[in-house]
């Protein structure tokens, strides 16, 4: 193992250890395994009553013979839908706040001009906080996984199989992009606050326009979310219908579009949503075909962390080392 | 001395760029609102014409005006979303500057050896930053007047009552979190251990407690056009009963009554979804009194 990787290594460990101890990082993971938990359970027990239903109708139609019988319409992946929402909100709100203890911390206690006066690079210092980040979020994420997958079979009597444990995969590593994006972005924006906690604040401001407030004008700007109920149906449109108005919206459609293009929030949502076949239309593809669906949002995602890490790590590297001798 | 206290706390609150940032998005997102409502409107109208064509065309009977189904004050529906969720966070922040920074500087420990009493502290801060609220929102105010006069071009007595009721019940709505955010300063010493924690609280009363009595995930409290969540299931007909105390669905219910963006329901019923409100900020000042007569001023607050 090279030097330099084994410096990365060292902080890697040290950013680990630190998160761990922290009070506030515990409080937050707290609500989220308790939300998550309980959206998982109230989910499996719904699920579990019209599996049952749907039980009973089939053995009552193989016991009349019958050769057609009706696909089941349950995805049981789909409950896991609270957990990913929750991941989105509370999520990236843990990963701003590790971010701002792992700069903080060091600021706060002078160790940061410190440790770059080390023989530790800029990007070598980026790279164990980023690496440490990312064991804590495999953590938080496969600790998730592993009760709801746990919750369904248990609660909802359905065990998920192995392509669908490949698409969960796929989905948690999406969220481990979206959470490290914000813990570079918590990271960047208390290194470079005069005071931590106003970095943490503006942080916290960039999560609410990107999770809540984008993605929220997006939906509102829906034509068909003009009126309770839909305004199509309203107006006593048909889909086919929709479809013929809606030629006329190509560039309001756009702008919208656009809006939600705009949060990461969003991509997240919509690969994670794909993967778990939250959406009905998602639900009668495969794999191949759900990735290159969604290739714009898993691209978007990389983009997002590439830069954010980027951003760390020149934040990093322009820290300035304590001085060394002399009396100037 | 209650008025000394808040009238240096609200010079405060004026000098500190986080505040005046939080002021300045609510009034950004009072404007969004109206641009949304202002959209809304010009969609709608859009939609109305090309189905009006299209019916027509087939033959078939024009479908009824839309705005027949809008009513006037739908142009702030997004406002009832975002109270709790970007009001609620400011009024946090708000709460908690007020006191991290006496604690975090060493203040409280000067300001305590002249005549003032803890209860005429905390109540000179309360009043600050409640009233620090009440300005935002009288802007957010006139903001959402010159949005509903540009769009709908009139604005009824009647409707700007119903305005001036929408607004002073957020306001009661955003003292709780302003409370939310003075106790948790009082009860821990670090300055982000503090904003965090009413972080937590907001939450869980935003997200969490919604879930839990009504079904309603996270997301769906962002649309405002939000479907009835089904709560058939024997759980939900047990939790339900708790829906008085999750405060962020009865100030949606009172919200919508007010500005009329609901069915319409009887005023008493309306009245009724406005107590949680008004207890949970009884209670927590009550509390914030009992905590600051405890609390060490003789050790300053962690600057982190």
């Amino acid at each position: 193992m090279s030097e330099s990787t084994n410096r990365i290594l060292q902080v890697a460990r040290h950013e680990y250890r630190a998160a761990v101890r922290s009070r506030a990082l515990i409080i937050l993971l707290a609500i989220l395994v308790v939300a998550t938990g309980f959206s998982v359970f109230i989910g499996a027990t719904d699920y579990a009553a019209q599996l049952a239903e749907y039980d009973a109708y089939r053995a009552a139609a193989q016991a009349q013979g019958l050769t057609r019988i009706a696909p089941s319409p349950l995805a049981v992946l789909s409950l896991l839908r609270g957990a990913f929402e929750y991941l989105e909100i509370i999520g990236a709100i843990i990963a701003i706040t590790l971010g701002y203890l792992s700069v903080s911390r060091e600021r706060v206690s002078r160790t940061l001009p410190l440790l770059r006066s080390r023989p530790l690079t800029g990007t070598e210092l980026a790279a164990g906080t980023f690496l440490g980040a990312l064991a804590i979020f495999t953590t938080l994420i496969a600790a998730t996984a592993v009760v709801g997958i746990v919750a369904l079979g248990t609660i909802g009597n359905d065990w998920i199989n192995p392509a669908q444990v490949l698409r969960l995969t796929l989905a948690c590593v999406a969220a481990l992009l979206y959470l490290s994006a914000f813990y570079c972005l918590g990271a960047i924006a208390t290194a470079k606050a005069k005071m931590p906690a106003n970095g943490l604040v503006i942080a916290l401001g960039i999560w609410l326009l990107v999770v809540l407030v984008l993605p929220q004008i997006g939906d509102t700007l829906d034509a068909d979310n003009q009126l309770p109920g839909g305004l199509f149906q309203a107006l006593g449109l048909n889909h086919d219908g929709e479809v013929a108005v809606l030629t006329h919206f190509t560039g309001y459609e756009q702008v919208r579009t656009g809006i939600e293009e705009a949060s990461l929030a969003k991509h997240f949502e919509r690969f994670a949503f794909a993967m778990s076949d939250v959406k009905e239309r998602y639900r009668p593809y495969g794999l191949p075909w759900l990735l290159n669906e969604t290739r714009h949002d898993i691209g978007w995602l990389f983009a997002y962390t590439a830069v954010l890490f980027l951003g760390l790590r020149r934040t990093l590297t322009r820290q300035q080392p304590i001085p060394t001798g002399g009396n100037s | 001395m209650i008025g000394t206290i808040a009238s240096q706390q609200s010079l405060l609150l004026r000098r500190q760029h986080v505040a005046l940032v939080g002021l300045i998005t609510m009034l950004a997102v009072t404007a969004i609102a109206g641009v949304l409502g202002w959209s809304s409107h010009h969609t709608i109208v859009r939609v109305f014409d090309q189905a009006v064509r299209l019916q027509a065309a087939a033959g078939q009977p024009a479908p009824p005006n839309p705005f027949l189904l809008k009513p006037n004050l739908s142009l702030l529906s997004n406002m009832v979303v975002y109270i709790p969720l970007i009001g609620a966070l400011l009024a946090l922040v708000v709460g908690h500057l007020s006191m991290v920074d006496d604690q975090s500087k060493g203040m409280g420990r000067l300001l305590f050896t002249r005549q003032v009493t803890r209860t005429q502290y905390a109540l000179g801060k309360v009043l600050a930053a409640t009233r620090f609220l009440a300005l935002t929102l009288v802007g957010c105010g006139v903001v959402s007047i010159v949005a509903l006069l540009a769009v709908n071009r009139t604005l009824g007595s009647s409707d700007l009552g119903r305005l001036t009721g929408f607004y002073v019940l957020s306001w009661a709505y955003l003292a709780v979190f302003v409370l939310v955010g003075i106790l948790t300063a009082l009860l821990t010493r670090r300055r982000s251990l503090a904003l965090l924690s009413a972080i937590g609280v907001w939450l869980v009363i935003t997200f969490v407690v919604p879930q839990f009595t009504s079904g309603l995930r996270p997301t769906q409290s962002l649309n405002p056009l939000t479907e009835p969540a089904g709560t058939s299931q024997a759980f939900f007909r047990v939790t339900q009963h708790a829906q008085p105390l999750s405060i962020v669905e009865q100030y949606k219910t009172a919200a919508g009554n007010i500005l009329g963006t609901s069915p319409t329901s009887p005023t008493t019923e309306t009245v009724l979804t406005i107590v949680p409100t008004l207890i949970a900020g009884f209670g927590l000042l009550v509390l914030v009194l009992w905590r600051i007569q405890r609390h060490d001023y003789a050790r300053s607050a962690s600057d982190e």
